[in-house]
């Protein structure tokens, strides 16, 4: 089984994309690429080839859900787990993203001492 | 007419219409069987003597027989027609003579030839009354054969015409004292007194009803001048003079003061006072008419006097009742050819019109006068249709009473047409200026009550006990699209639509306010949503009950107060509130996160010096972000939009892992959290939520206590919930600010909140929570005693009581 290393981060506002990559880099000591669309998402996860993929919900053109069916496409879920930040927190909306085939949901406003934990976490959830 | 000789004919028969006719005409002159009477005696001698017969009779044959007025010669008064030979008399127009009985084949066998008186010899003429009835006859009879003359006839007939005048005379006697009897009698019997004089006015008689009216008999009155005996020298003198003014000749104080006008052609009923034997005075009305004979001669004066006492009696009783009516009664006559008056008019036209009855006497135009100006022409516009109509009158008019000012009357009669076309009516005035000014006060408060009904800008309805609507103002009109209240319930449908608060479930019948407060409910604040054409309108309703003052249900009111607009800021805030705090999110977690990396050393050690100010900068972000999430929470509970996932679960756990989660957050305070008494219970909550209540309650506590003190977190049963309380130690809360504690950002002190560390949102969040969870929150706390903060939830399923 593969090791956790390199993630890729979609998220359309630079600040929380830096401190994103900062908690997950210093913290976790994790390789981070951040995408700054969907679009580019699509374009860079074949070349990156990550090993978890963390994905805003809310983002101008295409958005979370509507990039995380366009992976499906491109990438096998089962190897390499989705999983969305979101500030909505509804129990309901978390189900309905579980549905579309990501793995988790983090909440935000996410704790970024916590947050490299957090996601090795889920990757182990995965794991039988 | 048949020789007698010849005739061989049978007796004439007595059931021909022209013989009925004949015996009646016989009866109608009374004379069968009378007695005796020597004026015809004389007839039956003088024709004995003449036609120098032993034998005359005058005979009247009536149905079965010939009966004798007057005979000479003869015993017997009567015999059987069937024998009678004045039959065949009466059969012919002129002299039957039989000059020898025996000879003839019609007598030859008659009892009255063979046997006495021995016949022999017949002659009759037929007594013919002027209508053309043979009644009878005067005969001669002799016992020896024989004829008459021709003198002797003529002389037999001639005697025959006296005895019909006879018959004839003896008929107007007869008549005539029946109707002096007649007359007698009506005298005798008639209400009014009668006194009869001869042409000089003495009297000659006097009837009962006369004498007693006043108190004389007949005889005491009969010879005696009329004027003389009964009437006041004066009385006559006053008259006499007043007549010869008038009639333009010089009247007597004497019997001429009745006599006279009638000579002029008038017939002129009088009232005078007549003297009564006992001294008294007697008020009568006196009609007089002259009695003229055939021969047109004065013959004397018939008197009538009516007796007035009992008019004035049934006057005065009037008077008496008509005075205890408030208001005026009357009678009022309006010829067909115009002018009007007033027969009656009770006292009461003083109270109502200020006139005197006297001064109605002979016109309505005094009336009129008095009739405030502008309602005359409607108050004569009603007479004359209700008098054209013969319809009930009524109307009320203003009167310019000389004392009182203007008042207003009421009046109603009722029409009758008389015979000669005029208008007799009935009726009574009464002054309603009281109930008018009472009526005036009512309207102008009911004009007040509905112009202030219509200043609203509330939508007012009102229905009675049945549901009827009775009130329905401008705003409500408005607000349905229509005036409903004319219009059946079912039609409402047609013009409006009732929906929750939601705007989309449709309001069931027993949920609209009206039909709530016609059941006895009082709805406070009830919000609908009312759709007509056009926009949806919210509304906050609140409706009553309506009582009568002794405690009858008489309907149910409603006011609708319009929060549309209110809504639509609301929602503008919240939707501002909520972009607002979504936008402040992204950067604040951007900001919360790089401080909380810099803190923690990943990126290099950070300067003492630097510390305490981005220790600062770390709280205040987080507090920020608290801040967000509670006004997006309350947001959220507010547009109902939260999601409550119940599930039935242990609340020990919930305890526990809450005491857990604040733990750290109470150390930093110094303050220690402690689990207390805990029943085995279940409750069906939102573990999530129900963790945000606990935390909101612990870290209050934690917050307000002394360092050093503890924190302690139980629950007890009672009545089938369960309650979970947080006991701190701190300074209790104020008076000031028991009120408030539940309210959005409220805080016992402005300073407190930064000094703790509040959002000011925390417990109003909470009792939103508890309350979706079908629970309770509260607070018990004595000032510098600590705080108690409690919430209670129905325990489910099988709820077992504390160990």
């Amino acid at each position: 089984m593969a090791e956790l290393r390199r993630i890729l981060h979609v998220e359309d506002d630079p600040s929380i994309q830096a401190v994103t990559k900062l908690a997950l880099e210093a913290v976790g000591g994790y390789e981070v690429l951040s995408c700054s669309s969907g679009a580019q998402a699509l374009e860079e996860v074949e070349a990156f080839a990550p090993d978890f993929i963390l994905l805003d919900v809310m983002m101008p053109g295409m958005d979370g859900p509507q990039t995380l069916l366009r992976l499906r496409e491109r990438i096998d879920l089962e190897r390499i787990p989705v999983t969305f930040m979101t500030a909505k927190v509804q129990p309901s909306e978390i189900e309905h993203l579980r549905k579309l085939g990501a793995r988790d949901v983090i909440v935000k406003p996410f704790d970024p001492m916590q947050l490299a934990e957090q996601i090795r976490s889920i990757w182990l959830s995965g794991r039988y | 007419m048949e020789s007698p000789q010849q005739s061989t004919t049978p007796m004439p028969s007595t059931a021909q219409p022209r013989e009925l006719s004949r015996l009646a005409a016989l009866l109608r002159y009374e004379i069968l069987d009378t007695p005796e009477d020597s004026a015809f005696d004389d007839f039956t001698a003088l024709a004995a003597q003449m036609c120098d017969t032993p034998i005359a009779l005058i005979s009247l044959v009536d149905d079965r027989r010939q009966w004798f007025k007057s005979r000479v010669g003869l015993d017997v008064s009567e015999t059987s027609r069937e024998i009678s030979f004045c039959t065949y008399t009466i059969a012919g127009d002129e002299i039957f003579e039989v000059p020898d009985t025996l000879q003839d084949p019609r007598f030859c066998n008659n009892p009255l030839v063979l046997g006495e008186p021995h016949i022999r010899f017949y002659a009759g003429t037929p007594l013919t009354s002027p209508d053309g009835y043979n009644l009878g006859t005067l005969c001669v009879i002799d016992r020896q054969p024989r004829r008459l003359s021709p003198e002797q006839r003529e002389t037999l007939e001639r005697l025959g015409r006296q005895v019909i005048r006879l018959f004839e005379q003896h008929l107007l006697a007869h008549r005539h004292a029946e109707q002096a009897a007649l007359q007698q009698a009506i005298l005798d019997s008639a209400s009014s007194a009668v006194l009869v004089t001869r042409p000089d006015g003495v009297v000659t008689s006097v009837n009962p009803t006369a004498e007693r009216l006043l108190g004389y008999s007949e005889q005491a009155l009969v010879g005696h001048p009329l004027t003389a005996a009964l009437f006041r020298p004066e009385a006559l003198q006053r008259r006499a003079l007043l007549l010869s003014s008038e009639l333009q000749v010089p009247v007597e104080a004497d019997f001429s003061v009745l006599s006279a006008p009638l000579h002029r052609g008038r017939r002129d009923m009088s009232e005078w006072r007549l003297r009564h034997q006992n001294g008294n005075e007697v008020p009568v009305l006196l009609g007089v008419s002259a009695i003229h004979d055939e021969q047109e001669h004065l013959r004397g004066y018939l008197v009538n006097a009516y007796d007035l006492a009992y008019q004035e009696q049934l006057q005065l009783r009037l008077q008496q009742i008509a005075a205890q009516v408030p208001g005026m009664l009357f009678q009022f006559h309006w010829r067909a050819d115009g002018p009007a008056c007033f027969p009656y008019v009770s006292e009461g036209v003083e109270q109502i019109y200020g006139l005197s009855p006297g001064q109605l006497a002979g016109s309505f135009a005094p009336i009129v006068g008095r009739v405030h100006g502008p309602d005359r022409s409607a108050l004569l516009i009603s007479i004359r249709k209700a008098a054209s109509e013969l319809t009930p009158w009524h109307s009320e008019h203003r009167v310019e009473h000389p004392h009182k000012g203007l008042i207003w009357v009421e009046a109603r009669a009722t029409p009758l047409q008389q015979a000669d076309g005029s208008v007799l009516w009935h009726g009574f005035v009464t002054d309603i200026t009281a109930r008018k000014a009472e009526q005036l006060e009512l309207d102008k408060q009911q004009e007040m009550n509905r112009r202030l009904l219509e200043a609203l800008s509330e939508a007012v309805i009102a229905c009675d006990a049945e549901g009827n609507l009775t009130l329905f103002n401008e705003k409500a009109k408005q607000w349905h699209g229509a005036d409903v209240a004319p219009l059946s319930p079912s039609e409402w449908a047609h013009h409006y639509r009732l929906y929750r608060a939601d705007g989309v479930t449709p309001l069931e019948p027993e949920e609209i306010p009206l039909r709530r407060a016609l059941n006895g409910e009082h709805v406070i604040d009830h919000e609908m949503v009312l759709l007509s054409n056009g926009a949806p309108r919210h509304v906050l309703s609140n409706a009553d009950p309506l009582y009568t003052s002794d405690g009858q249900r008489m309907g149910a009111v409603v006011v609708l107060h319009d929060i549309t607009e209110r809504k639509r800021i609301e929602r503008l805030q919240r939707e501002f509130i909520s972009t607002v705090s979504h936008e402040l999110r992204t950067p604040l977690t951007s900001i919360t996160g790089a401080l909380a990396l810099i803190c923690s050393n990943v990126m290099g050690e950070v300067p003492e010096s630097m510390h305490e100010l981005l220790e600062i900068a770390q709280q205040n972000s987080q507090r920020l972000s608290a801040l967000i999430d509670d006004l997006l929470d309350m947001d959220k509970l507010h547009a109902g939009k939260m999601r409550f996932d119940m599930l039935e679960q242990p609340l020990q756990p919930q305890l526990e892992l809450a005491l857990r989660s604040n733990g750290s957050y109470a150390e930093r305070h110094g303050v220690q959290l402690h689990l207390g008494a805990c029943p085995p219970v279940n409750v069906t909550v939102d573990a999530m939520r129900l963790q945000q209540v606990l935390s909101n309650l612990l870290s209050n506590a934690a917050k307000f206590s002394p360092a050093g003190e503890r924190v302690e977190l139980s629950a007890q049963v009672s009545d089938g919930r369960v309650r979970v309380s947080v006991r701190d130690q701190g300074p209790g809360i104020s008076d000031e600010f028991r009120a408030r504690v539940f309210q959005k950002f409220a805080q016992a002190d402005s300073s407190d909140s930064r000094q703790q560390g509040g959002t000011g949102l925390g417990l109003a969040i909470s009792k939103e929570l508890i309350e979706h969870m079908g629970g309770q929150i509260g607070f018990e706390s004595e000032p510098s005693q600590g705080a108690c903060f409690w919430f209670e939830l129905p325990i489910q399923g099988q709820a077992k009581e504390s160990p």
